[in-house]
Formats: structure tokens, C-alpha cells, sequence
């Protein structure tokens, strides 16, 4: 099959005027000694800003966006899951969006392609971020490169040195990737100075990307939470909804799994704002319990506190996750818009255990043949749980799940994890 | 136009010399801010003069109170219903008692948005005049009701924060709210360029609100330049009437 331009949508969706509620505005803190909105005008490019702020319900994707999302294999495919489903021996239809497919192996290049494009728009040469694990900088790497700007990545220094082959990956994309903390900031040095060999935090090493950013008059990439990274990753569920029409199928349940609520956001918010479907679940971990623990308050959604305050079911920004599988299920807050949609029960939850994610990738692994990112397989969880749901009312409900990335560069993750589930 | 400036800023003799100015320079209603401890969503200039009020003045009624003596416009205060909201009676009367006209919290819709209704007729059982303040990241029904409560004009703030120029499009932030309310809607929230006015305008405003600009004349140019700025804005609304 040829990449069809026909399924690619045309235009992304923006639910703040579909929203049960008044969203929350940003803010700046009590006593704030500098306001962190008005940062944001000098590290994000202006369209980035712009579309942030925006209330259009549907937004045009710049056809030079829709030409590199079709050069990266877009529509991502949708695949009915006929093995899993026989596995289960449940007579519910399971299909899922495969994220996976793109190069840098998730949805994170679907939000990495237009910021790069809207920065290299308004002249910038050089964009900068930070990077856990390393999925959202490889793909900035490559949209970066897309476009002929120069990027900079402050890795996390523990990922760093445990997964070199991230680093050659945005390497060969023509990446400057640098152990976070570095002495290229001020605020890095500092670190440094107090410890020398720091491992290392996301919060530190997204104070040097704006840092680095602000000094050098670069731009600078966000990965996720911010409304305008959901509104990019619609194309996930505007795609979906194309695809699913083409075949002549309704979802009934839409999953996916959240971190900052990026991917699940873009996956199910053209369904909701449509109508389309039932029931909608996001899921997290049960190492990290936002949904069960969290609170619904202003917080900042870096550590470092850099940007401004949202409202946002958070954990605290110095939430620290216990060292088990890590992934990009760790982070403290939940996106507001997901947030407020949790909240006004339009949207439901779950939380899963590492042994239970583990599990249900293996059946996934041993049915569909793909080994889904740690993270996806959450997503997977739920979508196996409601399939057995729906065995036993002998339901034939449609459920849909985002899987949003592969975890071929993930293979340190579920080895550590194989080791931790067999003891048990 | 409604001018925004803060109570008593720079200091109480030049806040009365502002006063006394500002209908002949062009002013329709005029916009008072009472510092609340916690400015949720103003930016950095205005924040900075609550805080220098709050530090040299004790009596804030006193003040409004020989306002009124010294204008005939009407006065609106601004503040947080966050600061008031476990003494709202005392504060409604002392509004009262200082014969202001109306009062706007901008967190009433956004952070009471269950109970905002309890508050409006609170408001008004005593006689003052309510102005709502709603914000593009309303939903459309919410803006709608509020339309309909709101007295004088209902004010839509189009920028997260008072000036701070957050990149937006303004006509089509205003297109969207035009054609569902019938009420006097005045723009603000980070207005400050001559083509921002133009734009909104053009699409249907009723008016503009300006407050951070006109802080920032009087910090550069003292009270004569914030009513020469008003004097120049007035001269582009008046090309739309
Ligand atoms: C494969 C994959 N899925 C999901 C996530 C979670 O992030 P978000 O909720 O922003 O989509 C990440 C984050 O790193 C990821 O790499």
C-alpha cells in the first residue's frame, strides 16, 4: 500500500472549545521574582505560542507539515489485533494505532515535526530540549534535521551513559547530545560544582535546555503536556477516525496511556469532541499513582519550575518515582485539559503494576509479534482487561488502543523488569 | 474605553490627578484595582504596583470614597473574589458605602465556576453592578449565560495575563465571541499595539480596556503621559463609532 493522502487529515483538533469547563489559565506564582509567561515568548517559537492559545476548533496542518508526516510513513497503520483476539477468545474486536511504525519508533515526531517547522519558519537556527530515555530527543533530532536546523540535547546523565545506542541514534540525525548536567549553563554548573558526577534529573536537564535556549537566542522543543503538543498528536486520532470509516467500524471503548497526556490526548479527543465512542480510559502506573493520589492544583510541569503554573491532577513537581522500570509514565502531573475532562468523569482511569504491564506485553509479543514500548503496554493492559469484560456478557463492542511506541531500544527496560517479575 | 489603574498608584496626589483627567482625555468608564495578596492572573507591571500600594496604604475605602467625590464617570473595582470570598459581605458593603458603581473578579467564572451565580446575585442584591470576565478558554455556553448577567459590558480577556503579548489571533478570538453575544463587549488583556485595537475593533468590539500601557506611561512619563496615551487610543476608537 502506498502512504495514503487521503487518510492523513488535513487539519488537527483543539477540544478547548469543546471542553465541559472553563480551562484554567496559566499563571505565574505568588511573589514570582520574574513571570514565567512572559518567558515563554522568548523560548518558544511564536506559532508554537500562538497555537497554544488558540480556541479555532480545528487547526490547518501547514501542507509542508503534512508532506513530512506522509514522508515519515504516515497513516501510522491500524491493524486489527485477530491473534489477541482469538487468544483471549473474546468476542469483542480489538484494533490498534500503531505509533511504532514512525522512524524514531513513537508519536513523539508527530509534535517534534511542526514545532521544528514553525521555529526554522521564523528564521531560528538551532532548536534545543531536554531528553529522559531519549524517545522525544530522538525525535527532535530528526525533525530538526528535517528542516536544516542545528539541535542540542541535554541528556540525562544516567541515560546517558546507560543507553548509548539513543545517543548514536540522534547522533547520526546530526544531534549535539550532551550529559545533563553540563558545563554549557549556568544553573549546570551549578549542579556540578555541588557534585560532580550528578546522574541527573529531567528537571535539571529541561533548565538547561531553556537556559541554553534563552542565552543563545535558540527555540526551544516542549515534549508534552502543553495543549498545543495534544493538539499536534491529533493527527493520531483524526487518522483513526478516517481509518475506522474507511472499514465501516464504530469505537465503543478508546485507551491509551498517559504520561504528560500527550498521546492519549491526541488519540481519543477527536473521538470525544465528535462523539464517537463510550468510554475512554487512560492509564497509568501504579508506580506512579497521579489518578489515585494526585491532587487537582496548580503546579509546575517542570521540576525545575521554569514554566508557568497549570492546573493538573500532579503529584507534586518533586515527585520522585521508585527505581523500577522507568519509561515516560514517571512524569508528576497529568495535561490540564486531561486533567479536567478526568475530573468532570468524561473520562475514565486505570493504573497498573509493572508485573501486570510485563504480563500483558508478553501476550501482545507472543500474538501481534510486536514488542510494545513499556509504556503502550499499559495501554495494552486495559484493552486486554476490557476484552475479557466484554467475554464474559458476550459483548461484541469495538475497543480501540493507541499503541504509541515500539521497545526495541527499550530491551534494558524489560530485562531488568523479566529479572524483577521472576523473582517474585 | 475603559482605563485601568491601580488604587493610589504611583502615590495617592498623582492617582487623584489621573482621576480628575481622564473623562476630558477620553475615558468612558474607569477600572479600579484593589491589590489581593495573590494576583493570580495579572503580569508582572501590574503586579508590581499592587505591591507597592499595598505597602503604603492603610485605608483603600477612603480613597474610592473621594473618587467618586471627584468623577462622574462610572467606577468599576477590580480585584480577586479569592481575597473576599469568606468576608464578601463586609467587603460588598464597604463597596457600597464608597458609592463605586460596579466590581469585576476575574477568577469568579474560572476558579467559582460552579457557584458563580450565588455571587452575581450577592452582588447585585446590593445594589452593585456586576461585570463578568470571561476568557477564550471558556466554553461557548458558559460565555453565553454570562453574557446575559453581566451589567455595563462584559469583558474578554484575551491573553492569559494582563501585559504580557502572548502571540494570538485576535480577530478570530473576537469573531468567535461576537457572534454569540449581544451585550457591550470590551477587549483587554495585553492590548497595547495601535494595530492589536485596530483589529479588534474591526471585528466588532465595543470598546478596549488598557491597563499595564498605561502603567507603564506613568512610570516612564509620569501621569501626563499615561493621559496623552489615553488621548492617542481614544483617537483610534473614535475612527470605529
Ligand atoms: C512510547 C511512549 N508512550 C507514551 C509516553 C508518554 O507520554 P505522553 O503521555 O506525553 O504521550 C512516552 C513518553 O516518553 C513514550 O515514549
Amino acid at each position: 500500500m502506498v502512504n495514503s493522502f487521503d487518510i492523513i487529515p488535513k487539519y488537527w483538533y483543539n477540544i478547548i472549545p469543546d471542553l465541559p469547563k472553563p480551562l484554567p489559565p496559566p499563571r505565574d506564582p505568588q511573589d514570582a521574582e520574574f513571570s514565567r509567561i512572559d518567558l515563554l515568548r522568548k523560548i518558544l517559537p511564536k506559532e508554537v505560542l500562538r497555537q497554544e492559545f488558540t480556541i479555532e476548533r480545528f487547526v490547518k496542518i501547514p501542507d509542508e507539515v503534512r508532506d513530512r508526516y506522509i514522508n515519515i510513513g504516515r497513516p501510522t497503520p491500524l491493524i486489527r489485533a485477530r491473534r489477541l483476539e482469538e487468544y483471549l477468545k473474546t468476542p469483542a474486536r480489538i484494533y490498534f494505532k500503531y505509533e511504532g511504525a514512525t522512524p524514531t519508533g513513537s508519536h513523539k515526531i508527530n509534535t517534534a515535526i511542526p514545532q521544528a517547522y514553525f521555529a526554522a519558519n521564523e528564521g531560528v537556527s538551532h532548536v534545543t530540549t531536554e531528553t529522559g530515555a531519549g524517545q522525544w530527543g530522538t525525535a527532535v533530532a530528526l525533525a530538526a534535521s528535517m528542516y536544516d536546523l542545528e539541535s542540542t540535547i541535554f541528556m540525562v546523565r544516567v541515560s546517558y551513559e546507560h543507553k548509548p545506542m539513543r545517543r548514536t541514534i540522534m547522533e547520526l540525525y546530526g544531534a549535539k547530545v550532551h550529559a545533563s548536567p553540563t558545563d554549557l549553563t549556568e544553573f549546570g554548573r551549578k549542579i556540578l560544582k555541588e557534585n560532580s558526577r550528578h546522574p541527573g534529573s529531567l528537571g535539571i536537564a529541561m533548565s538547561e535546555a531553556i537556559e541554553y535556549a534563552l542565552e543563545n537566542n535558540y527555540r526551544y522543543l516542549v515534549g508534552s503536556v502543553l495543549d498545543v503538543v495534544i493538539l499536534h498528536q491529533s493527527i493520531i486520532g483524526m487518522e483513526s477516525i478516517n481509518q475506522l470509516e474507511a472499514i465501516g467500524e464504530e469505537p465503543d471503548t478508546i485507551i491509551g496511556c498517559v504520561g504528560g497526556g500527550s498521546n492519549f490526548g491526541g488519540f481519543t479527543y477527536p473521538f470525544i469532541g465528535t462523539k464517537k465512542g463510550k468510554k475512554y480510559i487512560a492509564v497509568g502506573s501504579s508506580e506512579v499513582p497521579k489518578f489515585s493520589k494526585g491532587k487537582y492544583e496548580y503546579d509546575f510541569p517542570d521540576s525545575a519550575g521554569l514554566l508557568p503554573l497549570v492546573k493538573m491532577i500532579t503529584l507534586g513537581k518533586d515527585f520522585i518515582p521508585p527505581p523500577i522500570y522507568s519509561g515516560g509514565l514517571r512524569y508528576h502531573g497529568v495535561a490540564p485539559t486531561l486533567s479536567l475532562l478526568v475530573k468532570e468523569k468524561v473520562i475514565e482511569w486505570r493504573e497498573y503494576t509493572e508485573e501486570e504491564i510485563y504480563n500483558s506485553a508478553k501476550i501482545f509479543m507472543k500474538t501481534q509479534g510486536i514488542i510494545p514500548a513499556p509504556e503502550s503496554a499499559h495501554a495494552i493492559k486495559a484493552a486486554i482487561d476490557e476484552a475479557l469484560e466484554a467475554k464474559k456478557t458476550d459483548d461484541k463492542k469495538v475497543i480501540l488502543v493507541n499503541v504509541s511506541g515500539h521497545g526495541l531500544l527499550d530491551l534494558s527496560n524489560y530485562e531488568s523488569m523479566k529479572n524483577r517479575v521472576m523473582k517474585k | 474605553m475603559v482605563a485601568y489603574m491601580t488604587l493610589g498608584y504611583p502615590n495617592v496626589n498623582d492617582f487623584y490627578e489621573f482621576v480628575d483627567n481622564v473623562e476630558d482625555f477620553g475615558v468612558d468608564i474607569l477600572e479600579i484595582g484593589i491589590p489581593p495578596k495573590y494576583a493570580k492572573y495579572d503580569g508582572p507591571v501590574i503586579r508590581k504596583t499592587y505591591k507597592i500600594v499595598s505597602n503604603n496604604i492603610r485605608n483603600y475605602y477612603e480613597i474610592l470614597h473621594e473618587v467618586k467625590e471627584r468623577i462622574k464617570i462610572p467606577v468599576v473595582i477590580l480585584t480577586y473574589l479569592e481575597e473576599y470570598v469568606d468576608k464578601l459581605g463586609d467587603f460588598l458593603l464597604k463597596l457600597k458605602e464608597s458609592r463605586v458603581d460596579g466590581v469585576l473578579l476575574p477568577d469568579l467564572l474560572i476558579d467559582y465556576v460552579d457557584e458563580y451565580e450565588k455571587y452575581v446575585n450577592l452582588i447585585k442584591n446590593e445594589g452593585i453592578k456586576t461585570v463578568l470576565f470571561t476568557a477564550p478558554l471558556m466554553p461557548d455556553d458558559l460565555i453565553i449565560k454570562a453574557s446575559k448577567l453581566t451589567d455595563l459590558f462584559l469583558y474578554y480577556g484575551v491573553r492569559p495575563t494582563t501585559g504580557v503579548v502572548i502571540p494570538i489571533s485576535i480577530d478570530s478570538l473576537i469573531n468567535r465571541i461576537r457572534t454569540m453575544v449581544q451585550s457591550k463587549l470590551i477587549v483587554g488583556f495585553g492590548l497595547n499595539s495601535i494595530e492589536d485595537i485596530k483589529k479588534a475593533m474591526s471585528v466588532g468590539a465595543d470598546g478596549i480596556a488598557v491597563g499595564t500601557s498605561l502603567i507603564e506611561e506613568v512610570d516612564k512619563n509620569g501621569v501626563n503621559g499615561a493621559l496623552e496615551l489615553i488621548r492617542k487610543l481614544r483617537g483610534v476608537l473614535d475612527e470605529y463609532y
